[in-house]
């Protein structure tokens, strides 16, 4: 087992954060799947030693991770906050990170090249970060975690805030990685996201695992529960008008710059839309995220179960 | 030992950017532009300063704008800004995590965090107070005074290290620090070194004051601080307000 943890436990003051928690993270993409405040970053925060477990032990490559700080020449995280040194460039933050992992100037130019590119920000490499839009953030974020080729990739809700085509290859990079060896836990409150990449899932609720294993279990559940889709655009009622077209779509919203779409069929609908962004027909999809409701929803159902 | 030089050059390029060097050029630029005005207006004879019934002269001037200007109020200053953001700002600006998340000791964060605060700091205080030696005394009556203007710049460099490894310690150890920090340099240092007996012992200011012996031990307690901090960062944990 890649991660393994044991009665994990974490308090902050008298508030928990994580729940007894055994578990062990298999190679390939592990799909975190929760709604907001369910424990995941509390999760990967432990599993990433930046947080001392309260009780319990976290395992990563068979060793402890807190204070143990060789154990990040095999790690990558890309956390959730949208933090960075604005003043630099994308590729002078590469490179200042990618020496602090050992590597001398050449090597490092040469790895945040390599990363630049893997997220396809090679032509803003040289734009400072302060610049950048979210989606582009987000990008450089993943790229600072892959940059020293790690063999274990925690990213904390990784697709927040890109556009349609930037989740859609992001979502097809995670799975090259893991094609390539490396093993992958993947934070999300959206189920659509998580399933695009695994089908194994760790489900999450109120600092506990409620489930674990295949995803399509819970995927009816899912979907008898109505999806809500927040999106950006340049002409919000361009996009309205072509998706009320499909029968995928119950109602549609305007809301602050954009609109928010309900489906019963988060599948067709994701897929509509990707290809919406991808024509231009609609103008530029800007933005796509989901209010965790409709996952709320499904919890509060495996719960009482 | 690259970890912390590394560091050293991504800190020292944050502390050049944005309000951070705001704050410096004003910290060493404010007592150079006094120097030239109070010089102006010492030379046109339009200003004079009397004492106890005596004129003072711009040499003597240089000598109470080391110890009230300098020793006072920016050293004291910048190394509360300074030391207590080091660590604080990162945590509070959440990319403490980046860091956190490299194959170094986190010790290597603070030492290079400090090298470079040392760097910035001492590369603008110095050549400020020489500047306003230069700029005060005529140059015909330097030659006296080199010595004591030598054993200034120590005074300063000495300072400048002590007060940044005490608020360092202080970035690491409280959540926020710079209120304290600036109760401790603004307001519990004027007090303790104006109060009769063992008080005043309990400042920075005091061992600046008491010689070379004074000013050795401040260096080892700075040494000491630096290190108890790189050992309070591997062992503290931090938690970022989501």
């Amino acid at each position: 087992m890649i991660i393994a943890t044991e009665r994990l436990s974490k308090w902050y003051g008298q508030v928990s954060g994580l729940n007894d928690v055994t578990v062990s993270v298999p190679e390939g993409i592990t799909g975190l799947l929760g709604p907001n405040g369910a424990g995941k970053s509390t999760f990967m925060k432990l599993v990433t030693g930046q947080l001392r477990p309260s009780t319990g032990t976290v395992r990563v490559f068979g060793e402890p991770i807190w204070g143990n700080p060789a154990q990040y020449h095999k790690l990558g995280f890309c956390p959730e906050q949208d933090a960075f040194y604005d003043h630099m460039t994308g590729r002078e933050w590469l490179e200042a990170l990618a020496e602090l992992h050992g590597m001398n100037a050449d090597r490092a130019h040469a790895a945040a090249t390599r990363a630049l590119e893997a997220v396809d920000l090679l032509d803003a490499g040289d734009r400072k970060i302060g610049g950048y839009s979210k989606g582009m953030r987000q990008r450089v974020k993943l790229a600072q975690a892959i940059a020293h080729d790690p063999a274990l990739l925690i990213l904390d809700e990784p697709l927040s805030g890109m556009d349609p085509l930037m989740r859609r290859r992001t979502i097809r990079l995670i799975k090259e990685w893991a094609r390539a060896g490396k093993t992958v836990v993947v934070s999300s409150h959206i189920l659509h996201e998580i399933e695009a990449m695994t089908s194994n899932i760790l489900l999450m609720h109120n600092g506990r695992i409620v489930a674990e294993g295949d995803v399509h279990q819970i995927r009816a559940l899912i979907d008898e529960h109505p999806h809500r889709v927040w999106i950006r655009a340049q002409d919000p009622h361009a996009v309205a008008r072509l998706l009320l077209g499909g029968d995928d779509v119950s109602s549609v919203k305007f809301a602050e710059e954009g609109v928010i779409v309900e489906t019963a069929k988060p599948d067709a609908f994701y897929t509509r839309l990707t290809a919406l962004a991808a024509s231009g027909e609609a103008g530029a999809i800007e933005e796509v995220t989901s209010p965790d409701d409709n996952l709320q929803a499904v919890f509060s159902y495996l719960v009482k179960q | 030992m690259s970890a912390t030089r590394r560091m050293l050059e991504i800190t020292l390029g944050d502390m050049l950017w944005g309000r951070r060097a705001v704050f410096m050029a004003i910290a060493a630029g404010v007592p150079v532009l006094l120097a030239v005005v109070l010089r102006v207006a010492f030379a046109s004879g339009s200003a004079t300063v009397v004492v106890n019934g005596s004129r003072l002269n711009t040499e003597t001037m240089f000598g109470t704008a080391i110890t009230l200007l300098y020793l006072r109020f920016i050293v004291p200053a910048l190394g509360v800004y300074y030391g207590t953001s080091m660590i604080a700002d990162e945590v509070e600006d959440k990319t403490i995590t980046y860091l956190f998340v490299r194959p170094m000791r986190r010790g290597a964060i603070v030492l290079g965090k400090y090298l470079a605060y040392l760097v910035c700091v001492l590369a603008a205080v110095l050549p400020s107070a020489a500047l306003v030696f230069f700029i005060m005394v005529p140059f015909a009556n330097m030659g006296p005074l080199v010595d004591t203007f030598v054993r200034d710049l120590e005074q300063l460099a000495v300072g400048i290290a002590a007060y940044g490894s005490l608020f360092v310690l202080a970035g690491v150890t409280f959540k926020r620090p710079l209120v304290g920090g600036l109760i401790f340099v603004f307001g519990w240092e004027p007090i303790a070194s104006a109060l009769p007996g063992y008080v005043g012992q309990l400042t920075v200011a005091h061992y600046l004051q008491t010689g070379t012996a004074g000013m050795l031990g401040l260096v080892l307690a700075s040494a000491a601080a630096v290190l108890l901090a790189m050992r309070t960062i591997e062992h503290r944990e931090y938690v970022l307000e989501q």
